[in-house]
């Protein structure tokens, strides 16, 4: 299994990048997911405000929230979204928040 | 959600764990599928080696489990040793293999793992041997016994448990369309501005990929302001919307066939002339070619892309387009179940044409086109993710050598694979739906 380093840590990812354990994340490798996966190199205010109510929905129904709620609940119009995490709302935005892959065309 | 450590341990367990039942299980679905015309195919490959060169998957790794003929070869032994008394007897000289565990796990590896059922090796095949039709025949013996990789298997069930592949609720779906149909509003000036759900004796009913609506909603409102813009009669169903299926790719002729199913009821229910699928490249082959087979039935209803309705709209003089709105140029990828397997070949090529200033054809192209890797259920297993990312090469160089700023693809799984490709060889480029650049280019009066 592929992996990311987390302050010396070895953190397992699957070959797509998504945390293997969703139940491990925590904001360092939230930090670390962006910068291997997306290229971000420092996460803004921005992107959390995102990231946390991502976390939250999927921590509460065990599901990704559609982008709809991301938009609404953070103020933000989708193509804000699509500037934040270029690779879009689920292989951007949900994978740093730490969820497992989603099942469909993604 | 599922996490994917489970998925894989369930597989797991269940392929060590596996009994002589699953194995009878297997070869009775096997013997099921074989028919006259598979068994003729299967007695014909005379091993020329010419698909080798056809197969995105060899071009871009030179493996011999990446030549087509060797895949079929897999399914060949089977056949050989359940059909025929001197395979069985001779077994070395006839090219018979029994499928113990050993060769299942090679089946499980190449037929899921090195395919994506694009039908390029056939149209190459100096025998016409359509090979990922027989692929996809033991693809669904190994699924009666619940051997299809995880994701591809998770997105099966999702759909036949939730009624989508994404396992989007009913409130999701309406609260979705309400929110689109707010931004259709503001952006038409029009408050009368309609996304229609569940309107009875509407002429049109149109269906999405659930990705759409929960992750990437323009090309719902693309299509949206198209039909605003032409007065058409439509609606979406508030129940059915999936255009989707997986069973296609998992090999399941039930599952495949219930999905499609659901559909057909929608469209009797709300009384429609027309289900319209939405650009997506195997939710077209599965509906408007395969579903009649999987449900042994003639569709008494037209069954059409959403490319032939704005097509028709453009000949009609039912929209008009400012082709000067899309000043960048723009190629297009052929998705290979909506082109070379569907036979919608030009209709696109036209509308884009109406509608960008520069088209650039990529080489090869329409049925010779090469597959993006996504297709076949490569998205959804993300166990062989880096090989597909591989097989995907030869399609970013055919986008390289446009110089196109642009890539429209009528199919959103190839759009996922080709963000990814972007990603991976930087192309710089932007990938959108055909709907989303005549959305761009229509003029609104």
């Amino acid at each position: 299994m592929p992996y990311i380093e987390v302050k010396d840590r070895k953190i397992e990812v699957n070959e797509e990048g998504f945390l293997v354990d969703p139940e491990k994340w925590n904001k360092e490798i939230a930090q670390a997911l962006a910068q291997s996966q997306e290229n971000i190199e420092e996460l803004s205010a921005d992107h959390w405000k995102v990231i946390d109510y991502i976390r939250e929905y999927y921590l509460e129904k065990n599901l990704a929230p559609m982008v709809r709620k991301v938009c609404q609940n953070s103020g933000f119009k989708l193509k804000y979204i699509f500037q934040l995490f270029p690779s879009g709302p689920a292989k951007g935005a949900c994978k740093v928040a730490g969820l497992p892959k989603p099942d469909g065309c993604v | 959600m599922t996490n994917q450590k489970d998925k894989t341990d369930s597989f797991e367990k269940k392929m060590k764990t596996l009994s002589c039942e699953d194995q009878d299980k297997i070869l009775e679905e096997f013997k099921k599928r074989i028919h006259q015309e598979f068994a003729a195919y299967l007695n014909t490959c005379a091993h020329c080696g010419l698909c080798a060169d056809s197969c995105h998957y060899y071009l871009t790794s030179q493996e011999h489990e990446n030549i087509p003929a060797y895949k079929l070869s897999l399914v060949t032994q089977i056949f050989k040793d359940t059909f025929d008394s001197f395979g069985r007897r001779f077994p070395l000289f006839f090219g018979a293999a029994s499928l113990n565990k050993k060769k299942l796990r090679e089946w499980i590896d190449v037929l899921f793992g090195r395919c994506s059922l694009c039908g390029r090796c056939t149209i190459n095949c100096t025998m016409g041997i359509n090979i990922p039709y027989l692929i996809r025949a033991a693809r669904g013996a190994l699924a009666s016994a619940g051997l299809v990789p995880p994701g591809l298997q998770s997105t099966v069930d999702t759909a036949v448990d939730k009624g989508n592949n994404m396992g989007i609720s009913k409130d999701d779906w309406l609260e979705t369309i309400e929110w689109l149909e707010d931004e259709l509003r503001e952006e038409t000036g029009d408050q009368n501005a309609e996304l229609p759900v569940d309107q009875k004796g509407a002429r049109l009913l149109y269906t999405i990929n659930p990705r759409e609506a929960m992750f990437f909603p323009l090309s719902i409102s693309a299509v949206g302001k198209i039909f605003y813009a032409a007065q058409e009669s439509w609606t979406f169903s508030s129940d059915n919307f999936d255009v989707t299926n997986y069973g296609l790719y998992s090999g399941d002729n039930s599952k495949a066939g219930l999905m499609s199913e659901r559909l057909i009821k929608s469209l009797n229910h709300l009384q429609c002339s027309e289900l319209i699928l939405a650009e997506c490249g195997h939710g077209f082959n599965s509906n408007r070619w395969e579903a009649p087979e999987w449900l042994k039935l003639n569709y008494q209803f037209e069954v059409k892309s959403i490319l032939e309705v704005i097509w028709n709209y453009i000949q009609e003089g039912q929209i008009k387009l400012d082709s000067t709105k899309n000043p960048d140029p723009v190629t297009l990828h052929d998705p290979c179940n909506l082109v070379r397997l569907g036979g919608i070949i030009e209709c696109q090529r036209d509308i884009i044409r109406n509608s960008v200033q520069n088209f650039i054809e990529m080489s090869p192209n329409r049925e010779k086109n090469y597959c993006c890797g996504g297709g076949g259920g490569q998205l959804a297993m993300t166990r062989y993710a880096e090989r597909r990312i591989k097989a995907g090469e030869l399609k970013a160089q055919q986008i390289k050598e446009t110089g196109a700023k642009i890539v429209a693809t009528p199919c959103h799984n190839c759009i996922d694979q080709l963000m990814e490709l972007n990603k991976h060889y930087q192309l710089g480029v932007e990938i959108k739906t055909v709907s989303e650049i005549v959305a761009d280019a229509v003029v609104l009066e």
